[in-house]
C-alpha cells in the first residue's frame, strides 16, 4: 500500500474511473492513428479464401527506405480473415494489430527481422478496420470487409468480455461477503480480549481484502480508513484500520480499548464496501480494462509492499498478503481470458505459464502450522528470497500489463 | 557497411544515411563537426568556429552504423560512458531465446540509430509506453551496443553445445583474485557505450525490459569515465592518475593479429568475432593516496604527469627495458608497463576498454571505486597469460582487488536487417 497522495495520482490503481472519465480520455487519445497515403499499395479486389478463411499476407518491410506495413490486399469478404505477418528487414516495427476503431481485435507481436512468420485470425462483419503497425512511417492503414454487417461470431469478443466482467463483480461481491463474516469474527476476538485467537482471526480475514485490493483502492476514503501503514499516515489526523490494531496485536500483544475501537472501525468501514461493491455488482460497472489494470496492480502491490516486507511490518504476515494478491490477480485474469484468447492465444498463454511458475514457488513457503498457512516473513527470509520473489513477480507483471489495452472498451 | 567504427553526424541520421557520404576518418566529437559543416560545401571553404551550441548538437548526433562486419564497441574509439551488464537466461526454451537474441538485435540497430524501441507515448489511453522513454530527443550519442555470449550459454539448457567456440571456457582461477560469485559469469552480456550516460542505461534498461520473462540482469557496473584511448584519442587517466592505454591496440594490423577471431574458433559466427573479458577492479584508492610519487611512478613504469616510461621523456616513447640508471633498470622489471608488454609476452597484445567507476562506498566506508576492466583479444588465453603474471608479481596487487570476472565469446557483426545474433543456432 502505498500513500493516499501517490494512490490518488497513479492511474492504474483507480481503476474504477467513471464512464464520463473514461469517455474524455479516449477522445484525447483519437488523434493519432489516422489512416494516410498508402505507401507499398496493396492489389486491388478481395483477399483470395482457402481452409475457410481469407488469406492476407502482412510484410513488414523497408520500402524506399522507410519502415512500412505492406498488406498483399487490403479487402476481404465478411467471414474469417488470417493475416499472415512476417518481417523482411524493419528493425522498428516489431506487431501488427488488427483494429475496429480502438479495439484490439487480432494482433501478434515479436514479428522480428529474421523470424519465422506468424499469423492471427478474426472473423469480421462488414465494415471498415484498420491494420494498425506501431512504428511503421504510416502506421495506420484502412483494411476495408465486404458483406453482411456484424453478426454473433463478430461480437463473440464483446460478449465473452461482458462475461468476464460480470463474473468478476460477482467474485468480488463473494470475497467482501468472506470478508464481513472475518472481521466479525476478529471483533468478536477481539472484543474478549484474546490476544492468540485476535491474531489468528486478523490473519483470516487479510486475504479476503487483498485479493480484491484494487477495488477497495477505487473508494478513495474508505482504503486509507482501512488499510493504512503508520509510514503512510498523515500527521495530525487519526490512524485506523487494519494495521494499528496488527501493531496492538503482535507487536505489543496486548488488547486496549482502543484496539477494541479500531475493531469495531474496520467492521463499519468493511460494511460501507460491502455496500459501495454490491452497486458496483448491480450496475454492471466494471470494464474489462479495469480488471486487467487491477490484476497488474496487484503484482505492484506485491513488488512496492510485500516483497519489501512494508506491509505487515507487525505480523510478518507478509507472504500471506502476497499470496492473495496473487490470487486475486490470477481471477481477475482468467474472467478476461476467453476474450484474450481470441485477441492475442500467445499471450494469454505466456501468462497462463507465468502464473503457474509463481504459484509453484509459492507453494514453496506453504506453512500450515504457521498463521495464514504461510511462512512468517522474517528479515532472514527476506535478505535471502526477496531478490528471487522479486525477478518471479516482474516476469508475471511484463505480459500481465499488455492484456489492459487489448480488452479495453476505449 | 565494411567500415563499422566511421561515425556519422549531422541533424538527420536518416537524411545523413540515404542523402551523403559517410565521414572518412575515425574521429570523434571534433572531426564530426567540421565534417557535418563541411558536406554539402566547397571543400577549399575555410572551416568556420562553430558555438557551444552546435559542437554539443553534433556531439549529441553522432551515430555508429549497426550493421558491419565487426560489432560496434570493440575498435570503436572508447565513449564517455559505459554501462556493463551480464545476464543469466531465465527461459528454459531454445525458442524463447532465439526470441531474445531476434529481439535484442532489432532493438539494438534501433537504439544505435537514436530511435525508440516502440511508442513512447502510444496513442491508446490504455497501451503500456513501448519505450521507456528517457533517451527521447537525446540523439545516438555514438552509441554502441556490443552482445556477448558467456560459456554457460553453451551448456545442455538449449542445446547449443554444438556451436560452442574450441576452448571456449570460463576464465582458470588466478593469482591475486578474490572474485565474488554475484559479480562473476554471466549467460549474455551487453556492453553499452555512449556519451551520454543516460543514452546507456537507457539501452540496457530497454534490452533488459523487453526480454524481462526470459533474462535475468546478473550483475552490472557504470562506468562513467573512459580509461582507454583509441586511435586519435588523448590518454585518458584511470583513477590512480595515470595514464592508460598509451600502447593500446589501435591499428587495423594489429587488430587483425590480436583482436578479431578467424577460423581457428571452428565457428563460422565467430569469424570477425572477439572474445570480451571483463574484470571488476576495486582500487584500495586511500591507501594509493598517500603512496610517494616515486613509489607510484615505478609501480607504473610511468612518469604520472606526462605519462613518460621511466626510460623515456614523452608519453609515446617507445618503453626501453634495458635502460640503465645508476646501475639499475630505468623501468622495473615488476613494474605494471614492464610485465604486460608485448615484448615480455612473446608479442601478446589486447585491445584494452577499461572505464573507471564507483559505486559510492563500501562496507567498511572506504572509497568504492576501480577500473571495469574490458579487454577484446582473439583468444582469452591472452588475457590469461598476461593476468597470470600480474596477478603473481605486480606491485600494484598491493593496491588493488579482482572482484568480478566474465568472459564471453563476441559474434561478428551483423551484415544487415532481417539477421540476428545467434541466428546460426536455430536454423
Amino acid at each position: 500500500m502505498s500513500s493516499l497522495p501517490t494512490r490518488t495520482l497513479r492511474s492504474k490503481t483507480a481503476v474504477l474511473l467513471t464512464g464520463a472519465t473514461v469517455l474524455a480520455l479516449s477522445l484525447v487519445a483519437c488523434g493519432s492513428a489516422t489512416p494516410q497515403g498508402q505507401a507499398g499499395a496493396a492489389k486491388g479486389g478481395a483477399a483470395p479464401v482457402s481452409n475457410g478463411a481469407a488469406q492476407i499476407a502482412v510484410s513488414v518491410e523497408k520500402v524506399n527506405g522507410d519502415e512500412q506495413c505492406v498488406p498483399d490486399f487490403s479487402n476481404a469478404p465478411a467471414g474469417p480473415v488470417t493475416f499472415t505477418i512476417s518481417n523482411k528487414d524493419a528493425s522498428g516495427v516489431s506487431e501488427v494489430e488488427l483494429l475496429s476503431d480502438k479495439r484490439i481485435l487480432g494482433e501478434r507481436e515479436n514479428v522480428i527481422p529474421g523470424l519465422k512468420a506468424v499469423s492471427f485470425t478474426v472473423t469480421l462483419a462488414g465494415g471498415e478496420y484498420q491494420l494498425y503497425c506501431p512504428g511503421a512511417v504510416t502506421e495506420s492503414k484502412a483494411f476495408t470487409v465486404s458483406g453482411g454487417a456484424a453478426t454473433a461470431a463478430a461480437n463473440g469478443v464483446s460478449e465473452k468480455l461482458m462475461e468476464g466482467t460480470d463474473g468478476y463483480a460477482k467474485y468480488v461481491s463473494g470475497q467482501v461477503d468472506s470478508l464481513v463474516l472475518a472481521v466479525a469474527a476478529l471483533q468478536k476476538a477481539v472484543d474478549s480480549g484474546d490476544v492468540a485467537a485476535s491474531q489468528k482471526a486478523y490473519a483470516q480475514a487479510r486475504p479476503f481484502f487483498e485479493r480484491i485490493e484494487p477495488v477497495a483502492e477505487s473508494f478513495p476514503d474508505l482504503d486509507p480508513a482501512l488499510d493504512l501503514r503508520v509510514a503512510d499516515v498523515e500527521p495530525g489526523t487519526e490512524w485506523t484500520g487494519f494495521h494499528p490494531l496488527e501493531k496492538d496485536l503482535f507487536e505489543a500483544k496486548a488488547i486496549t480499548e482502543k484496539s477494541k475501537a479500531l475493531a469495531a472501525g474496520i467492521v463499519k468501514n468493511v460494511g460501507t464496501l460491502k455496500t459501495l461493491t454490491a452497486e458496483l455488482e448491480t450496475k454492471g460497472s466494471y470494464k474489462p480494462e479495469e480488471l486487467a489494470n487491477g490484476a497488474s496492480g496487484l503484482l505492484e502491490e506485491v513488488q512496492s509492499s510485500k516483497i519489501t516486507g512494508e506491509e505487515e511490518a507487525y505480523s510478518k504476515l507478509d507472504l500471506v498478503d502476497f499470496a492473495a494478491n496473487i490470487e486475486g490477480s490470477q481471477q481477475a485474469f482468467e474472467y478476461l481470458k476467453p476474450a484474450l484468447k481470441d485477441i492475442d492465444a500467445t499471450l494469454s498463454e505466456q501468462i497462463t505459464t507465468q502464473f503457474e511458475t509463481v504459484n509453484t514457488a509459492l507453494a514453496g513457503y506453504k506453512d500450515a502450522g504457521a498463521l495464514g498457512g504461510f511462512k512468517a516473513y522474517t528479515e532472514e527470509l527476506k535478505k535471502s528470497d526477496a531478490a528471487k520473489l522479486t525477478q518471479l513477480i516482474q516476469s508475471l507483471q511484463a505480459p500481465l500489463a499488455k492484456i489492459s489495452e487489448k480488452v479495453a472498451t476505449v | 557497411m565494411t567500415e563499422p567504427t566511421e561515425p556519422t553526424a549531422g541533424v538527420s541520421r536518416r537524411k545523413f544515411f540515404s542523402g551523403s557520404a559517410a565521414l572518412a576518418g575515425a574521429g570523434g566529437m571534433a572531426l564530426g563537426v567540421a565534417g557535418a559543416l563541411a558536406s554539402g560545401a566547397a571543400a577549399s571553404a575555410p572551416t568556420e568556429p562553430v558555438s557551444d551550441v552546435e559542437r554539443m548538437a553534433a556531439r549529441a548526433n553522432l551515430s555508429y552504423p549497426f550493421y558491419g562486419e565487426h560489432q560496434g564497441g570493440i575498435d570503436t574509439p572508447p565513449q564517455d560512458h559505459l554501462v556493463f551488464t551480464a545476464f543469466d537466461v531465465t527461459a528454459t526454451s531454445p525458442t524463447e531465446l532465439q526470441l531474445v537474441l531476434a529481439k535484442w538485435s532489432a532493438a539494438m540497430a534501433e537504439m544505435t540509430s537514436g530511435a525508440p524501441v516502440g511508442k513512447v507515448e502510444p496513442g491508446r489511453e490504455q497501451a503500456i509506453p513501448g519505450d521507456t522513454g528517457e533517451a527521447t530527443d537525446m540523439g545516438p550519442q555514438g552509441l554502441t551496443l556490443t552482445l556477448g555470449f558467456g560459456p554457460s550459454l553453451f551448456d545442455e539448457r538449449f542445446g547449443l553445445a554444438p556451436f560452442k567456440p574450441a576452448d571456449f571456457a570460463q576464465l582458470p582461477a588466478m593469482a591475486g583474485e578474490s572474485l565474488d560469485p554475484a559479480l562473476t559469469g554471466g549467460d549474455l552480456c551487453i556492453q553499452a557505450c555512449a556519451n551520454d550516460p543516460q543514452v546507456a542505461y537507457h539501452a540496457v534498461r530497454n534490452l533488459a525490459r523487453m526480454a524481462r520473462t526470459m533474462v535475468k540482469t546478473k550483475w552490472t557496473v557504470l562506468g562513467f569515465g573512459r580509461a582507454s584511448a583509441g586511435a586519435n584519442q588523448t590518454t585518458p587517466r584511470n583513477l590512480m592518475g595515470f595514464k592508460d592505454g598509451t600502447r593500446n591496440v589501435k591499428d587495423v594490423v594489429d587488430l587483425d593479429a590480436h583482436v578479431w577471431v578467424g577460423e581457428e574458433a571452428g565457428q563460422p559466427w565467430m569469424v570477425g568475432g572477439s572474445y570480451l573479458v571483463a574484470r571488476k577492479i576495486h582500487m584500495l584508492i586511500e591507501t594509493w593516496d598517500e603512496d610517494t610519487i616515486g613509489d607510484q611512478q615505478s609501480i607504473f613504469g610511468r612518469t604520472k604527469g606526462e605519462g613518460a616510461p621511466l626510460s623515456g621523456t614523452r608519453e609515446h616513447d617507445v618503453p626501453d627495458f634495458h635502460a640503465t640508471v645508476a646501475g639499475a633498470p630505468a623501468i622495473a622489471p615488476d613494474s605494471h608497463i614492464a610485465l604486460v608488454a608485448h615484448e615480455n609476452n612473446g608479442g601478446t597484445k589486447i585491445l584494452r576498454r577499461g572505464y573507471n567507476f564507483t559505486d559510492g562506498l563500501d562496507a567498511v566506508g572506504r572509497l568504492d571505486a576501480g577500473l571495469m576492466f574490458l579487454s577484446f583479444q582473439k583468444n582469452p588465453i591472452q588475457f590469461a597469460t598476461l593476468q597470470r603474471k600480474l596477478g603473481s608479481s605486480d606491485r600494484l596487487n598491493e593496491y588493488i582487488r579482482h572482484v568480478g570476472s566474465g568472459v564471453f565469446a563476441v559474434p561478428a557483426g551483423l551484415p544487415a536487417a532481417g539477421s540476428y545474433y545467434g541466428k546460426e543456432f536455430f536454423a
